[in-house]
């Protein structure tokens, strides 16, 4: 394949995929924060969706129930920044980077607590979503998708550095002349 | 003067006093026949009203803020962890205070054999009016029981020898254990055919409702606060983390 048509296929591909998983991310939080039972938006529904979020990772049975509170707390808008993040496109190998790291992290949890037989819910999107085969291949899916980005994230920099210093290389290589 | 002799049986022939004296002993006869035939109707009337009364299986204000269901499987470790690590301290606090109404569901799973059962004694407590004794024991004693099914000790422990002759007596029919390895044909159709247990009715209405919500594992919270019912929600739940959900709920 030419060099210029798999540099835009790569554009393309980190195009479409950091869109795709900052619209997942984004989503992810706003399920995560929207007020639950038809409730209407006000501090007081965020912080009961928030608390409603807290029991599903409670139910993971891994954290205290400080550091439960904590992260249940703080993890709707580590999504959401990181959702926008991606979006915005800037330092996007660190933003996939990032992402991958995170959706390592949730799939490592999802297997442990499905291997230990825990009838939950994933919390993943919202409540009412149970934690089982579908799931796991849902995210494990996702993380391969996000390494992905990653991967290419990182190869089209070194690509775009080693072409511009062969830029320089060529200009100073002497002129044949016939 | 004539003295009159007053004397009560002085003016009886001895005829007549047989006469009197066999009266007096079949009247006896009757009312000491009578005594316990009284008290046996008497017991009767009461296990009739037990067997039409519905089972009680809440606790706490009906009026109260939150309405919790909890839909559980006596036998699941998952759910006794959730009663005695979190319900039990709601109980204590929240639905004692009157902020939340608490109501069991049960909802046996096949898998653990003495799951049904173990409903069925619940259900025949509740009836009575004893339900929060019998729950509570059936919890504080759920890995005793589970090893030999051996329910009836610990609910005749939880309640008086008068309340559990009651209970026993409602138990009457339900003696074949549905969740039995070997089960009887009646059962064969997911417990689905009248078997005789006149309990199991109220089982099967709480699986019904579970089926609407839906209902696929146990624990599972339903939480209805203010008219608004919230996704169900599986799983155990410490008593911090169901605190700060419920009292965010109160605070709205």
């Amino acid at each position: 394949m030419p060099t210029g048509k798999r540099e835009t296929l790569q554009k393309a591909f980190l195009l479409i995929g950091r869109l795709a998983l900052a619209g997942m991310f984004l989503f992810a939080a706003y399920a995560k924060l929207k007020p639950q039972a038809a409730l209407p938006w006000s501090v007081a529904s965020v912080r009961t969706s928030l608390s409603m979020f807290a029991m599903q990772v409670d139910s993971y049975q891994l954290l205290s129930p400080q550091a439960v509170s904590m992260a249940a707390h703080a993890l709707p808008f580590v999504e959401l920044g990181l959702g926008l993040w991606l979006l915005s496109g800037l330092w996007l190998r660190y933003s996939t980077l990032a992402t991958s790291v995170m959706l390592l992290g949730f799939f490592a949890l999802m297997v442990r607590t499905y291997s230990l037989g825990l009838e939950i819910n994933c919390g993943c999107f919202g409540p009412g979503e149970q934690l089982g085969k579908k799931s796991l291949l849902r995210d494990g899916s996702l993380l391969a998708f996000s390494l992905a980005i990653a991967i290419c994230a990182f190869l089209s920099k070194r690509n775009r550095g080693e072409s511009a210093n062969s830029l320089p290389a060529a200009a100073s290589e002497p002129q044949r002349v016939n | 003067m004539i003295r009159r002799n007053i004397h009560p049986f002085s003016g009886l022939s001895p005829r007549r006093f047989a006469i009197l004296g066999a009266l007096a002993l079949i009247c006896g006869a009757g009312i000491s026949a009578q005594t316990p035939t009284h008290a046996r109707a008497q017991t009767h009337a009461i296990a009739s009203s037990d067997a039409a009364a519905a089972p009680v299986k809440t606790l706490g204000n009906r009026n109260a803020p939150i309405t919790m269901e909890v839909f559980s499987d006596y036998q699941c470790p998952s759910c006794g962890n959730f009663y005695v690590n979190s319900l039990k301290y709601m109980i204590q606090d929240m639905v004692a205070s009157g902020q939340v109404y608490f109501i069991h569901r049960d909802f046996p799973l096949p898998m653990h054999p003495y799951s049904y059962m173990a409903a069925r004694w619940a259900n025949a407590a509740a009836k009575i009016g004893k339900f929060e004794l019998v729950d509570a024991a059936l919890w504080d004693n759920q890995q005793a029981w589970s090893a030999d099914g051996n329910i009836e000790k610990f609910v005749a422990a939880a309640v008086g020898p008068a309340d559990f002759k009651r209970i026993k007596k409602l138990m009457e029919g339900c003696e074949v254990n549905p969740n039995a390895s070997a089960k009887p044909a009646a059962f064969k159709n997911n417990g689905q055919e009248d078997h005789g247990c006149a309990l199991d009715t109220y089982i099967e209405q709480d699986k019904q409702l579970a089926k609407q919500i839906p209902v696929t594992q146990t624990p599972t919270s339903v939480i209805t606060s203010k008219g608004q019912r919230y996704p169900a929600m599986p799983g155990f739940v410490t008593w911090p983390i169901l605190k700060q959900f419920l009292s965010s709920l109160l605070s709205q």
